[in-house]
């Protein structure tokens, strides 16, 4: 059992190396750091701001440390067949879960840290929390995410509540009642209450899992639904096989594209227009990032840095536009249609530019909020605009040409 | 509309699955295609539809090859795949729109086809429901829909007998029937020789890339010797003969 833990774990952090390679690609990286320096500044911004003891101070820390903890699952990393072929091996399953709870145990810790470092100079200063105190509480939210990862495991043997008492909501209320606690009179309560919790299922685990019975179709699904948010996840920066995007119909939208005519000319803009509406996928990536960036465009003082998000955020917009463009491409039936290269190409870069410049147009507002009607603002959104000339009419043309007439991957 | 396949070799990168594979396709017939797994059948089509480059030989149509009119070639052609694809983001309706803005087909016209055909396979109250809803074998009367309301002259059906219905399929061929009188042809590829049998004028049999056999039923009896054979015996015949 622990050999076959060993694969999986290397087969899956195989798995989980080549998309993260993937995601961390120049353009991200780029991002995420601008966007990081954005939020650091403003965040500087903020403490310097606060002078005396806010009256939610506490309740926002314990708000952020209760829900940082909530995040990460047990990570299984069982697979669909195992019901079939693995069944006879019942009994041995707990020392495969525990082996894998330990494994799941890494990323909500180093979360938790990270998250806690980052809270305390609002603590100290917004909170007038002490710096012991607010190591205590981190550590508190530790060792409740090891009480919650066992009451997952013991879910997974169908035993989710005692004496008719569901185990982790009970577990939960009592948490945030202790950090509340914590945070108002001592900080001992909570690192206290979730330890006497963990030794008791430490020595009561197996004894209970046992009691149950291992749920192997709850157990397989879960693991399919995390797996599949994972991956999710990745598929929004990266094509991942097999996740598709969910449809929506969003008949509400339908004005949006009742105005292309039905020719043959317009074959693709109205594949293309109906898409992008609603694809889950292509919609979400256009609201996030232009919400993002009307928010850092509303907080951001400084010119040089206003400029790079408005270019940066309309630039990465239109380039994974592009996966759009090849998951169409890749439909057997649209390489039998009479339709040129050339018009396929044209009708999606039309597609990209209204899209662009919705997103350009609703930063004008951000701009002038924040630079007002300067020439600042107005270089700001000629940067823009220039992205969006060069996106559309030098680097798509060209870049969707390579890859339908050269066969290229791009 | 003719089809004329002459001496086709080609296959996948350096593999060769067909070797000099000829026959034709007349006007008004109904041609089944018949071959053991891997006998090169989807392969055969693939080329006729533009989908692989021949290495050598030619496909025309009405004299005409793919490299010279791109355009016109392939809005004679209409194509019903093995597995159906759809495009997720689509209605059915918006489907069928797609494909007549594609083919640049009369709007009203086609539409008037295609709610006939719509409502032969149950459909016509599904106009709005996206690819996801459907199973199987909707999709795949949804791609016969779209493949029958062209005006193309040639059509291509790859195995189109499993996962329908047995309505579904004494539908199809009766559309089959109804355009081969309109004087289209027909080609389609198949296991369930019992069914082709009854509706194609006649059969290519083909066996490791290579036509090994071509006529009608009785021309194929008379080649093989069985004079009482049905189709199933002269398959089986055949793919003794490898051992």
């Amino acid at each position: 059992m622990n050999n076959l833990w060993r694969d999986r774990l290397r087969r899956h952090q195989l798995d989980q190396f080549k998309y993260l390679r993937l995601i961390f690609n120049d353009t991200f990286v780029l991002a995420f750091i601008v966007l990081l320096g954005a939020l650091g500044f403003w965040y500087s911004n903020l403490l310097d701001t606060i002078n005396s003891e806010l009256w939610f101070g506490k309740i926002v820390v314990v708000a952020i440390l209760f829900i940082t903890v909530q995040a990460g699952h047990l990570a299984t990393l069982m697979e669909s067949p195992d019901s079939t072929f693995l069944l006879v091996r019942e009994k041995q399953f707990y020392k495969y879960f525990q082996s894998a709870e330990n494994y799941s145990r890494i990323l909500p810790i180093l979360l938790i840290a990270v998250v806690t470092f980052l809270l305390s100079p609002f603590a100290f200063q917004g909170a007038h929390i002490s710096a012991l105190s607010i190591v205590l509480l981190g550590l508190s939210a530790v060792i409740f995410k090891m009480v919650l990862l066992d009451i997952e495991l013991l879910g997974l043997y169908g035993q989710h509540s005692i004496a008719n008492i569901n185990i982790k909501f009970a577990s939960e209320l009592i948490y945030l009642v202790v950090l509340l606690l914590s945070a108002y009179i001592s900080a001992y309560i909570a690192p206290v209450v979730v330890l006497i919790c963990w030794i008791v299922l430490m020595n009561r685990g197996q004894k209970w899992a046992s009691e149950g019975q291992l749920q192997w179709q709850k157990a397989i699904s879960d693991e399919n639904q995390r797996m599949f948010r994972v991956k999710r996840f990745y598929n929004l920066f990266t094509d991942v096989p097999g996740v598709t995007s969910k449809i929506k119909r969003r008949k509400w939208l339908d004005f949006l594209f009742n105005s292309i005519k039905l020719n043959h000319k317009n074959t693709y803009l109205f594949m293309f227009a109906r898409g992008v509406v609603r694809n889950n996928e292509y919609m979400g990536l256009f609201l996030r990032l232009t919400i993002v960036q009307i928010i850092l465009l509303c907080l951001i003082d400084n010119f040089y840095v206003a400029l790079i998000v408005e270019m940066l955020f309309i630039y990465l917009v239109g380039f994974q536009l592009k996966p759009y463009f090849k998951e169409v491409m890749q439909n057997l039936m649209q390489r039998l249609y009479p339709v040129s290269d050339k018009s396929k190409i044209a009708d999606f870069t039309k597609i990209s530019n209204v899209m662009l410049l919705v997103q350009w147009f609703v930063n004008i507002f951000a701009v002038v909020y924040k630079f007002g009607l300067s020439s600042n603002s107005l270089l700001i959104n000629l940067g823009g605009l220039l992205v969006i000339v060069f996106l559309n009419y030098l680097y798509l043309p060209h870049q969707l040409k390579k890859y339908l007439v050269n066969g290229e991957n791009i | 509309m003719t089809l004329e396949i002459k001496d086709l070799t080609g296959g996948y990168g350096q593999v060769a699955v067909l070797k000099k594979e000829s026959f034709t396709v007349k006007d008004g017939q109904v041609v089944g295609l018949i071959g053991l797994n891997g006998a090169g059948k989807s392969t055969t089509i693939k080329h006729i539809i533009g989908l692989l480059t021949p290495r050598g030989g030619q496909i025309l149509i009405d004299g005409m090859s793919l490299k010279q009119d791109v355009e016109n070639y392939r809005k004679k052609i209409a194509y019903v795949p093995e597995m159906p694809i759809l495009y997720p983001e689509l209605t059915l309706k918006e489907h069928i729109d797609l494909t007549i803005m594609a083919y640049d087909l009369d709007h009203d016209k086609t539409w008037e086809n295609a709610n006939r055909l719509l409502k032969t396979f149950r459909l016509d109250n599904k106009l709005e429901w996206f690819p996801q809803n459907f199973s199987k074998g909707m999709k795949q009367k949804v791609m016969i829909v779209c493949a029958f309301m062209t005006e193309a002259r040639l059509f291509i059906i790859d195995e189109p007998f499993t996962g329908l219905d047995p309505l579904a399929v004494k539908d199809l061929l009766d559309i089959v029937e109804e355009k081969k009188q309109a004087g289209c042809s027909v080609l389609m590829s198949t296991h369930i020789l019992a069914t082709v049998q009854d509706h194609a004028d006649k059969f290519i049999l083909l066996n490791n890339g290579q036509v090994r056999a071509d006529g009608t039923l009785d021309e194929l009896k008379a080649k093989f010797n069985m004079q009482d054979a049905n189709l199933d015996d002269i398959y089986i015949k055949m793919s003794n003969e490898d051992n």
